[in-house]
């Protein structure tokens, strides 16, 4: 894949004497949505932490837009200010105002005047519908609003792609749509997304591939269709069928 | 006994508040303005996770807290003018005088115990913040800046007001190197006119005031940020 | 930098002919100890006992736990030190304050010194024990006394026990505390380990061989301390979870 965003391969890592990610390998392509899916304890999560190098790791190489994250020249804080990252539990600033949290790397990162990073910030909440509650502060909004306002400070960085990792497991079921409107409108528009995620119908939704991960290994890497039609792996069978009970 | 004097204590009151209790709150302020960025350094360097950092500045902290702070203050007193010639590449000991003495004593004393404290805010501030500071492309030391310190400073305030109470009294202790604090004025006039059960009555009074009142403070900020949170 | 180092002068004989330096460092150490000792004995029982009676909910006795609390925590130990010495004596009546006056050297300082520490650190056992009490749950008293105990029962046997071993630590830096702060009773005249230290930088001009002397030994007291807590700790440890009925049975 010659113009590929995100390139792993061969990675392992360990902590201690325990391997969490065994020879992963994987490319992801500009534009591409792909759902990273799989067990508790699998390793997806030390995976997508691993592209932006927030995981150090012992064995492999990713690179990101032709930029090796593990070197030991590579500058992380500009190439994580250009990989937009959403967590599970939504990590705002809690001292600071909704606006302040998409403003703050703005100014600080990408030296963007404090004029112009506002007109920003302010686009990205009207754009993921919290223009209204730009002056609050995290705790007084809902568990959904927190996380769009997540994305839209990701977004306020003009990422080349997006990392999400579980961005809907820590939520109360009614507002996990909120937020998979705004992932799946981010999709259409053709951003890079790399998802860590249970939740299949967004997978079957806007995906393009899914990679199944069990025991740190890449268990299934394939098309959406492939996927869904028929696993190859039994794990991935045995998994999704839990999943789709649900 | 003869009869409590309040006169001596009325006339001395100019003398026992402009030069004994400034120096005393100006001590006490520049120490621990001091004392917090030097134990925040601290703290930093203990959670970096450098193993050779941690060491030199946990050796540091409980070097510190092993010893009387009263020796402490006679440590710093005869080796800092030592310190001061080597600086300077003077042959002879530099005299430095009571006040700055003792600011570099209670600086790096108080430092150690501010350490604790601050150590123990930045690790109350989930690693997640840490993460979506570097995720954002933010630098170590702007993340500290801006995301990890801010929080730990606030989740701490209280801790490091109190703290700062202790150190207030503390600072009583200049007495040994015959400072001229707040005690000192109080004890030089209590020698001159043997007036000793008035003069220490009157600081303890004093102090009491001026401590129970912080800690009253202290304590209505401290629900403050409990309701916040 | 002018500074002769001398660490000869350590083994060099002090003037008041008791002996080497560091004999003389050595009993001070002693006295260090004597006076965190006797004081700590007296705050421990004194803070259990004000501790415990803040947690009874009564509110006029919690008021004046409260009150004592405050007391002692907002004056400066140097003047309550001073208090000590110079004022209390004053206050007594007259024969009582001057037979007091009277004692001869060292008992003179080391009585007050004792009582001021004591006092003074029985405010901060008072704050821990009061703090282990409420940090067990409520049921645990009302489970002694279902079955029968009375409240000071309940007391003895099932919530001091646990509450002691919660706060075994912060004791322990009390401890460690009321070592260093026995330093302050040098004000007084008390030649404990400091104040030795400081009178063999007079005799000697030996200043930092003083000092690094009583810094060492300090710092090796703390790891005697240390160690004998965390002997402590194990000793009373009770396996498993600390369960009530344990508690009270290793208590014995």
């Amino acid at each position: 894949m010659p113009d590929a965003m995100i390139s792993i391969r061969n990675l392992s890592k360990w902590y201690g004497a325990f391997q969490v990610l065994t020879d992963c390998s994987t490319q992801i392509a500009k534009g591409e949505v792909v759902v990273v899916c799989g067990p508790s304890g699998s390793g997806k999560s030390t995976l997508i932490k691993c592209v932006n190098g927030l995981e150090a790791f012992q064995k492999g190489e990713v690179v990101v837009d032709g930029i090796s994250v593990g070197g030991p020249k590579t500058d992380l804080p500009k190439l994580r200010s250009r990989v937009g990252m959403v967590f599970q539990h939504f990590e705002l600033f809690p001292h600071m105002s909704v606006i302040r949290n998409l403003t703050l790397a703005q100014e600080k990162v990408l030296h963007r005047s404090p004029k112009d990073a506002n007109e920003k910030g302010m686009k990205l909440l009207e754009r993921v519908g919290l223009a209204a509650h730009s002056g609050k502060f995290p705790a007084q909004l809902s568990g959904g609003q927190q996380q769009r306002v997540a994305i839209a400070r990701a977004l306020s960085m003009d990422p080349i792609a997006m990392l999400f990792d579980e961005p809907t497991s820590a939520l109360d079921p009614e507002m996990i749509n909120e937020v998979l409107d705004v992932m799946v409108a981010l999709a259409k528009d053709g951003m890079t997304m790399m998802v860590v995620t249970h939740e299949m119908g967004f997978a079957r939704k806007v995906a393009h591939r899914v990679i199944f991960m069990d025991q740190g290994q890449i268990v299934e890497d394939c098309s959406k269709d492939e996927f869904f039609g028929k696993p190859r792996s039994e794990r991935a069978q045995l998994f999704l069928s839990k999943i789709l009970q649900h | 006994m003869g009869g409590f004097d309040w006169e001596v204590i009325r006339t001395s009151l100019p003398y026992l508040f402009k030069v004994g209790m400034v120096f005393t709150l100006t001590l006490t302020v520049l120490a621990m303005a001091g004392g917090i960025v030097f134990g925040t350094l601290l703290a930093m360097m203990r959670v970096s996770g450098l193993r050779s950092l941690g060491l030199l500045a946990g050796t540091y902290v409980n070097l510190m807290r092993s010893i009387p702070l009263v020796l402490v203050i006679f440590w710093f007193f005869f080796l800092v003018p030592y310190i001061g010639a080597w600086i300077l590449r003077e042959p002879r000991p530099i005299p430095v005088g009571t006040f700055y003495s003792a600011l570099i004593t209670f600086t790096m004393f108080e430092a150690a115990y501010y350490c604790e404290i601050m150590r123990a805010g930045i690790q109350s501030i989930p690693r997640g913040q840490v993460w979506s500071g570097f995720a954002l492309g933010l630098g170590y030391w702007q993340t500290m800046g801006h995301i990890v310190l801010p929080q730990a400073f606030r989740n701490m305030l209280p801790v490091l007001l109190t703290q700062t109470i202790i150190l207030f009294q503390d600072t009583s202790l200049v007495y040994v190197i015959s400072a001229t604090d707040f005690l000192g004025a109080a004890s030089k006039i209590a020698n001159r006119d043997y007036r000793l059960v008035e003069m220490y009555s009157f600081v303890a009074v004093v102090y009491f005031i001026l401590s129970f009142g912080l800690s009253l403070l202290v304590r209505r900020l401290q629900v403050r940020i409990a309701v916040v949170r | 930098m002018s500074y002769h180092w001398n660490w000869g002068i350590l083994l060099a004989q002090e003037p008041g002919g008791t002996g080497t330096y560091l004999h003389y460092l050595i009993v001070g150490l002693g006295w260090t100890l004597a006076t965190a000792l006797a004081a700590w004995v007296i705050a421990l029982v004194l803070g259990s006992f004000i501790g415990t009676l803040r947690t009874t909910g009564n509110r006029w006795i919690v008021r004046l736990g409260n009150g004592y609390v405050e007391l002692f925590r907002n004056i400066p130990l140097l003047v309550q030190m001073f208090l000590w010495y110079f004022v209390v004596p004053e206050l007594l009546p007259v024969r009582l304050g001057d037979a007091i006056k009277q004692m001869p050297p060292p008992w003179g300082s080391y009585v007050p010194a004792v009582l001021c520490l004591a006092l003074y650190t029985s405010v901060r056992v008072a704050e821990q024990v009061k703090a282990g009490i409420q940090s067990l749950p409520r049921g645990q008293t009302f489970a002694g006394t279902a079955m029968g105990l009375t409240q000071l029962q309940a007391y003895r046997y099932v919530i001091l026990p646990q509450a002691f071993r919660i706060i075994l630590p912060p004791l322990t830096s009390e401890f460690m505390n009321i070592i260093k702060n026995s330093s302050v009773a040098l004000t007084i005249g008390l030649m404990e380990l400091t104040g030795r230290a400081r009178a063999m930088q007079e005799f000697s001009f030996q200043v930092f061989e003083a000092f690094a002397a009583a810094t060492v030994i300090y710092i090796l007291t703390t790891l005697v301390v240390v160690l004998g807590m965390r002997w402590l700790e194990r000793a009373v440890r009770v396996p498993g979870l600390i369960a009530a009925s344990g508690a009270a049975q290793a208590a014995h």
